[in-house]
């Protein structure tokens, strides 16, 4: 369809407006009369732009961000723990407050030569049955030891950040621990007098090790929350490692007595073993 | 009222889109006036004839929109609306070459008037010739795609 040419009124309409604009623009250029009106626009566009982002993109995104720092809050969460637990395990040994070694003078003497020679090497936990531990006699779990030299590790000790967990039995794909607290093993220990030696075994109950000796031969009283530590005799463990303290006293017979003592270590707090080499 | 408001948001959009690409073209000499060729392409495919009153108005939102000086677009897009106005008719008998070089040409102008405005102490020449180069290409190439290329989607103004 055809259009019409412009009506000699339309032309008039014309050539006014680009007067106007032509004034307005003269008068823009040579004064800031129309300040107000751009600042007031531009304030209105910045507000404007900011409700919008804030209705439509802000909650978007922060749907996205919530999903993808959570995930990255757990990992994070997952790394400083381990990065946490790993400068718990470095200090324990060498730190002077700790209650790792009865004689504090061996940190000590360690700390002022700068030589310490309590080498371990880093174990993650691969696994562990927490029902067989709370319920049952064997208690076993399987480490895979990080820094594995060709170093062997049968019959290494096992600590945690508590203390003493146990020792590694056997080696495959990974190192199998035998836990203080299974029934089939024995820690041989002693009091801080060196007055009292026996061997405790495991209870088959969680944190919870035995020692039996007859009162008749070992005379020296013993009592409650008394502390035992390692005495060494084994071989296995190194001496004067603090064990766990007297919780109940079993007097069987006028032969035998039953000594209940509550480790310091549970292996189900944390995934990060030391695997003691010395 | 709705095709109003469908015509300045699209205006705002074409702007926003102007004002963005403007920073990356500056930089070798070329400045597409996009905002003043969708006005200019508008009132080339209107069936009537656009009021002054309109293209005053579009040029003030376009000043107020652009931050530029009030009245710089106004002049542009009135006289250019009335020019279209008067040889539209006319424009049904050129060749896309020669509607694409009224279209660049006329981009050019813009450029030069706005420059002459708000650039006069660093005017450049070089600036205006390889906008005009350019303006003109883009028209061209505008033109081939509205040619080439299926219309599946039809802006109704």
């Amino acid at each position: 369809m055809a259009r019409a040419a412009p009506t000699p009124g339309q032309k008039l309409s014309f050539i006014f407006f680009v007067i106007l604009s032509s004034l307005i623009l003269y008068i823009d250029i040579t004064s800031n009369n129309f300040k107000s009106i751009k600042n007031g626009f531009k304030s209105f566009k910045i507000s404007s732009s900011y409700i919008a982002k804030e209705i439509s993109i802000e909650p978007l995104k922060s749907i996205i961000s919530l999903s993808k720092s959570k995930s990255q809050l757990i990992e994070e969460n997952k790394d400083l723990r381990e990065a946490l637990e790993l400068s718990y395990l470095n200090n324990y040994l060498i730190s002077k407050e700790n209650i790792f070694f009865k004689d504090k003078e061996i940190i000590k003497k360690a700390h002022n030569e700068n030589n310490y020679k309590f080498e371990y090497d880093i174990a993650y936990l691969k696994s562990i049955d927490p029902n067989m531990y709370n319920c049952c006699d064997k208690h076993r779990m399987f480490i895979d030891i990080k820094q594995n030299s060709d170093n062997l590790y049968v019959e290494s000790v096992v600590f945690n950040t508590e203390g003493l967990v146990g020792q590694i039995i056997g080696e495959s794909k990974f190192y199998e621990v035998l836990l203080l607290t299974d029934i089939s093993h024995s820690l041989p220990i002693k009091l801080n007098s060196s007055e009292f030696f026996c061997n405790a075994k495991g209870s088959g109950r969680s944190e919870y090790i035995i020692c039996t000796y007859n009162p008749l031969v070992w005379t020296k009283e013993i009592k409650e929350n008394q502390i035992f530590y390692t005495s060494g005799l084994g071989g296995i463990y190194p001496k004067d490692i603090e064990v766990g303290y007297v919780s109940s006293i079993e007097v069987v017979d006028s032969t035998q007595t039953n000594i209940e003592i509550k480790i310091l270590a549970n292996p189900l707090n944390g995934n990060i073993f030391g695997v003691l080499r010395y | 009222m709705i095709s109003l408001l469908k015509r300045l948001f699209l205006i705002i959009f074409i702007n926003f889109i102007d004002l963005n690409i403007a920073l990356l073209f500056s930089k070798i000499f070329i400045i597409i006036p996009l905002t003043f060729l969708a006005f200019s392409y508008y009132v080339y495919k209107s069936d009537k004839n656009i009021s002054s009153l309109e293209a005053f108005s579009f040029g003030f939102f376009v000043d107020l929109i652009s931050d530029s000086y009030f009245g710089l677009n106004t002049i542009i897009y009135c006289l250019t609306t009335y020019f279209i106005n008067q040889n539209a008719n006319s424009f049904k008998l050129f060749s896309y070459l020669q509607i694409c070089l009224f279209f660049g040409l006329s981009a050019s102008a813009y450029v030069g008037f706005s420059q002459l405005i708000i650039n006069l102490y660093n005017f450049s020449y070089v600036t205006l010739l390889v906008s005009s180069f350019a303006n003109i290409i883009f028209c061209f190439f505008i033109a081939l795609i509205a040619s080439y290329f299926p219309k599946r989607i039809s802006i109704k103004l």
